[in-house]
């Protein structure tokens, strides 16, 4: 394929990335009750493939230099931006496709998971899947917002899917409550910097900007933008929402959710710090890097350390979410394209085995009808492969080698360091190992069945919503709560014991595993990430690009770190990594460290209270995380 | 002039987070974030004003028109309402269905998410 | 947190972000001053490069077209949404409104009441009509005219009773009206890709200024939405309606 032809055929595959999904999106709302529920699963699917390959196929096109498409025909004349464009690039090009591919998964997943006749799920994952394309593409910043409330709006109706028990509900509130007025916040950010440069592109604003000093409306733009997206990244002190929205909603939601939504919050704070705010006095400076910094590790090591306190198997995979979260933001503030680089990769490896992960929850609730710990206390026997599944997710994700994490984290070990930040790797690795051994601890209980079976405190009995609302059954599935539960729960037990896990809800994790091994295994993938981040990170470079009228050739200026990863040295530690994590679950399943366990559940309940489940206090955190932001900014670029 | 124009915006805006933190009933929440988004429209509609312009529409005019206001922002203020219409509309929903699973609309009372 | 630790924190923060949003306001330019290039320049070239008075609508559905697709579709998504939430669950069922007591049928309306809601209902079809067909000439266009024709079937609601409202909008004609605004949007921006230029270009005749029919796509993408946000609004109204007089919990039955 020559790059001419290349170049050719991309003018069409761009808008078809999101026309395609949106016009599958709109039959399916328009016309669902005339097809059969088959029907309306496979079309879904057939549009979530067709829309992965499409940001393939930029991903790919892309790897040069950016490909820049303008809307309506509307290029920039008289030296200003007229319409709104979509800056194409490998790293952004590549998010689009990790979305692709996992709403993909949770569609074919939901062939089984939402059991009744109507599903109506179709259309708003696939609006979902276009919003997170738009987001990843748009060069345009207030396209960027609307492109960030399109996501929400679809992920709130998704969470509340289970109308009829009170957790999905007020997760949905919460999620709703604080990322609308995220959005706000962002919003009053995008008037600030239009009412001051006259521009809403993300080029234009930057060279706006560029060399000068940041003022107080400069600085309080940036905090509000930031603070914005911070939100939906669910970083502290902006994450209250996290656990009470993946708690309770539906498990092929989660997966979206952690494997795309919290990223793409990231993504947008670094692709708006970088073509907006990178050109200012100060902001590429060592003081705005310990503001990302503090933020990442503060929202990494509280993530982990509520992860291990949990029993109730969805929110410990949230708040390992937001661990990750933490990292990847630790690696994107060093605010090198070598560190950026690491934290790409580590999204896409982590996102498919976290994605695995949840799915593998999903098999256990649906044939267990439980996702509480110790509930399922050796309930596991009969479901081997998924089994194998949450243990060898859990362990990619403690960075075993050979697997695309791993090469992801010690890119980023290899950036702190040169960033003379060594120990930050201890961070990172305190964050992997005890997140990952609350994962290996729970694996080992229920399949095992290794440990106590009563839990160390009340269960209140919200592990156990049912699966999926079924509109076609009346059993036992329906809103008793926990008291009248017992004999149908009994009743469950026995089904599903009788029934094998369905293939469809098996396989899908598996596959996302294989395809995190085989990127893993791609010869020069570290190179492929650290070019994509440089070109990503180069602001001047991608305002000619989109200002200008030629493409520009790759920024020779920012030179690609011979790949140093593949060292013996990176390879143990990442095998250290993985044994701590076996060794953190092997303490906590024995029954001599009883005393330990407690001194650390009394030592943490203060977090563990501060993480109430009530809005008030959500929102009154991120009135003061807004304010903080304010603060830091203002300190960093001053 | 500017003081009280754009002290409205952060008026707005903060008394609609003070709404939500301190509210006891879902509906009364839901029209507190709503205020707070009226405050984003405020600014955006406040931002492109110009004293003395006329709306950005170009007929049946008077013989000296003068200048125009921004179009670009009402625009954008228009694309702000139709996303607070829509996040509101859910919220009331979601408020529809606690009110009928949790028998209470206090969202102080909602427990159902603690661990 | 306790209610009065919360209101402590929330003071403290609320003055501080109170100070930032204050310090941020100051620095915007006087209030009614100057207008950006950006928006004196889109004032300048729309009437004549797109043959329409109303400049808001050349900028939301030609300028920054892209946007409003997305817009509409959060619109379809909220709709989408309601109607998963307040469907129907596994232990409710749908009851038509009817009277308790088996000998008597409910009582139709007033002939003044009757009369009125004919009045009001055709007026407000009327204007949204006009709205919609005129969103390139003055203030209007699809998203609110869509909404003013959602408002006549509330009306008729208003003024006679659910099963007669329930005529007239029958669930798969809105739906599917819906799905066709939203989908005609997409085929609209095919359009350009097949007449060889860019996604959503304008490439329908442009009209004379001033006409109602003119500004090329513009005026038919007005129509689209118009389409698209009337059936969403009156799924809305349905919904919710549904909620109120309709699904009742099946124990209730015995």
């Amino acid at each position: 394929m020559t790059a001419v032809n290349l170049v050719v055929s991309t003018s069409a595959v761009i808008p078809a990335s999101v026309a395609v999904p949106l016009g599958g999106a709109a039959l399916m709302a328009g016309f669902s009750r005339f097809l059969p529920r088959l029907a309306r699963d496979l079309i879904a699917i057939a549009v979530a493939l067709a829309t992965t390959a499409l940001t393939l196929i930029l991903t790919a096109a892309s790897a040069g230099h950016p490909l820049i498409y303008w809307f309506s025909g509307w290029r920039p004349a008289r030296g200003m931006v007229i319409g709104i464009d979509y800056a194409v690039g490998p790293l952004g090009a590549g998010m689009a496709s990790l979305a692709g591919v996992l709403a993909s998964a949770a569609l074919v997943y939901c062939l089984r998971y939402f059991d009744s006749a109507r599903g109506r799920h179709h259309a708003l994952v696939l609006i979902f899947l276009a919003a997170s394309v738009d987001f990843c593409l748009t060069g345009d910043l207030f396209n960027l917002f609307v492109a960030f409330e399109l996501v929400a709006v679809t992920a709130f109706a998704l969470t509340a899917y289970n109308a009829g028990h009170p957790a999905p509900l007020q997760g949905a509130i919460n999620f709703a409550v604080t990322n609308s007025l995220g959005g706000m916040s962002v919003l009053m950010g995008v008037g600030f910097l239009y009412a001051r440069t006259g521009s809403l592109n993300l080029a234009q604003i930057g060279q706006t900007l560029a060399g000068r000093h940041a003022d107080a409306l400069v600085v309080v733009a940036f905090a509000l933008l930031t603070g914005g997206f911070l939100v939906k990244a669910a970083v502290v002190p902006f994450h209250f929402w996290l656990p009470d929205a993946y708690g309770s909603a539906p498990i092929p939601v989660c997966v979206l959710f952690a494997g795309v939504m919290s990223e793409l919050g990231l993504f947008a704070v670094i692709r708006v710090w970088v073509t907006v705010f990178s050109g200012l006095d100060g902001g590429t400076g060592p003081r705005m890097r310990a503001v990302l910094l503090g933020l990442g590790i503060l929202t990494a090591v509280i993530g982990a350390v509520m992860a291990l306190a949990q029993v109730h198997l969805k929110r410990m995979l949230a708040f390992l979410t937001m661990s990750h979260l933490g990292i990847y933001l630790i690696g994107a503030g060093l605010l090198t394209p070598l560190g950026l680089a690491g934290a790409s990769l580590l999204v896409i490896g982590d996102g498919l085995a976290k994605s695995a992960l949840f799915l593998g929850v999903g098999v256990v609730q649906h044939q267990r009808a439980s996702v509480s710990e110790t509930r399922l206390h050796g309930a596991g026997r009969g479901l081997a492969v998924t089994g194998v599944t949450m243990a060898l997710g859990a362990l990619l994700l403690a960075d075993l080698p050979p697997y695309v994490s791993s090469a992801g984290h010690g890119l980023l070990v290899d950036a702190a360091e040169r960033a003379g930040l060594p120990w930050m790797e201890l961070v990172v690795a305190f964050s992997v190992v005890a997140s990952s051994g609350a994962v290996l601890r729970a694996a080992g209980r229920i399949w095992l069945g290794w440990g106590d079976g009563e839990s160390p405190g009340p269960d209140t009995g919200t592990a156990d919503d049912p699966g999926e609302e079924s509109e076609s059954e009346p059993g036992p599935a329906s809103a008793e709560g926990a008291g009248g539960a017992d004999s149908g729960q009994a009743e469950r037990d026995r089904a599903g014991r009788r029934r094998r896990a369905p293939l469809v809800m098996v396989l899908p994790p598996l596959a996302l595993l294989a395809i995190g091994l085989g990127l893993g295994l791609t010869s020069g993938i570290e190179e492929h990430a650290t070019a994509a981040a440089a070109a990503f990170s180069d602001r001047a470079a991608y305002a000619t690009a989109v200002l200008g009228t030629a493409p520009v050739p790759p920024a020779g200026g920012i030179a690609v770190p011979p790949s140093s990863v593949v060292s013996a040295g990176g390879v143990l530690t990442d095998l250290g990594q993985v044994l701590a994590a076996l060794c953190v679950a092997a303490v906590a399943l024995d029954r001599r460290s009883a005393g330990l366990r407690r001194a650390l559940a009394a030592g943490t309940g203060w977090l563990r209270r501060l993480h109430s489940g009530l809005v008030g206090d959500q929102v009154t955190w991120l009135t003061a995380g807004l304010a903080l932001l304010a603060a830091l900014g203002a300190a960093a670029l001053h | 002039m500017s003081v009280l124009a754009y002290g409205v915006v952060a008026w707005l805006f903060l008394i609609g987070l003070y709404g939500v933190v301190t509210s006891r009933n879902l509906i009364h929440m839901v029209v507190c974030v709503s205020v707070a988004q009226s405050a984003t429209d405020v600014l955006l509609l406040e931002i492109g004003y110009r004293t003395g312009g006329h709306a950005p529409v170009f007929v049946s005019l008077p013989a000296h028109p003068g200048p125009a206001v921004d179009a670009l922002m009402q625009a954008l203020a228009l694309t702000d309402v139709v996303v607070g219409a829509a996040v509101t509309a859910l919220l009331l929903a979601v408020a529809v269905q606690v009110h009928k699973r949790a028998g209470t609309l206090d969202p102080d009372e909602l427990r159902a998410t603690r661990e | 947190m306790s209610r009065r630790a919360r209101l402590a924190l929330f003071a403290a923060a609320a003055a501080a972000l109170a100070v930032t949003l204050g310090a941020g306001l100051a620095g915007l330019p006087s209030f009614g001053s100057q207008l950006t290039s950006y928006a004196r320049l889109l004032n300048e070239l729309a009437p004549r490069q797109r043959h329409v008075t109303d400049v808001v609508s050349a900028i939301t559905f030609d300028y920054r077209g892209i946007d409003t697709l997305f817009e509409e579709f959060i619109l379809l998504a909220a709709v989408a949404g309601i109607s998963v939430l307040l469907r129907p669950l596994s232990d409710e069922v749908r009851e038509l409104p009817e009277d308790k007591a088996p000998d008597r049928a409910i009582p139709p309306p007033s002939p003044a009441v009757w009369l009125l809601t004919v009045l009001l209902s055709s007026l407000l079809a009327l204007t949204g009509l006009e709205t919609v067909t005129h969103g390139v000439v003055t203030p209007g266009g699809g998203f609110q005219a869509g909404v003013i024709l959602a408002s006549a079937l509330y009306v008729i609601y208003l003024g006679t009773n659910y099963r007669t409202v329930e005529r007239y909008q029958p669930a798969p004609l809105l739906e599917a009206s819906d799905g066709v605004g939203a989908f005609g949007y997409v085929v609209i921006g095919l359009l350009g890709l097949l007449a060889g230029d860019v996604f959503l270009s304008n490439v329908l005749g442009l009209g004379g200024t001033g006409n109602m029919i003119a500004g090329g796509t513009i005026a038919v993408l007005n129509l689209t939405v118009g389409l698209e946000v009337a059936g969403g609004f009156a799924i809305l109204g349905s919904e919710f309606l549904d909620q109120t007089a309709v699904i009742r919990t099946k124990s209730r039955r015995r």
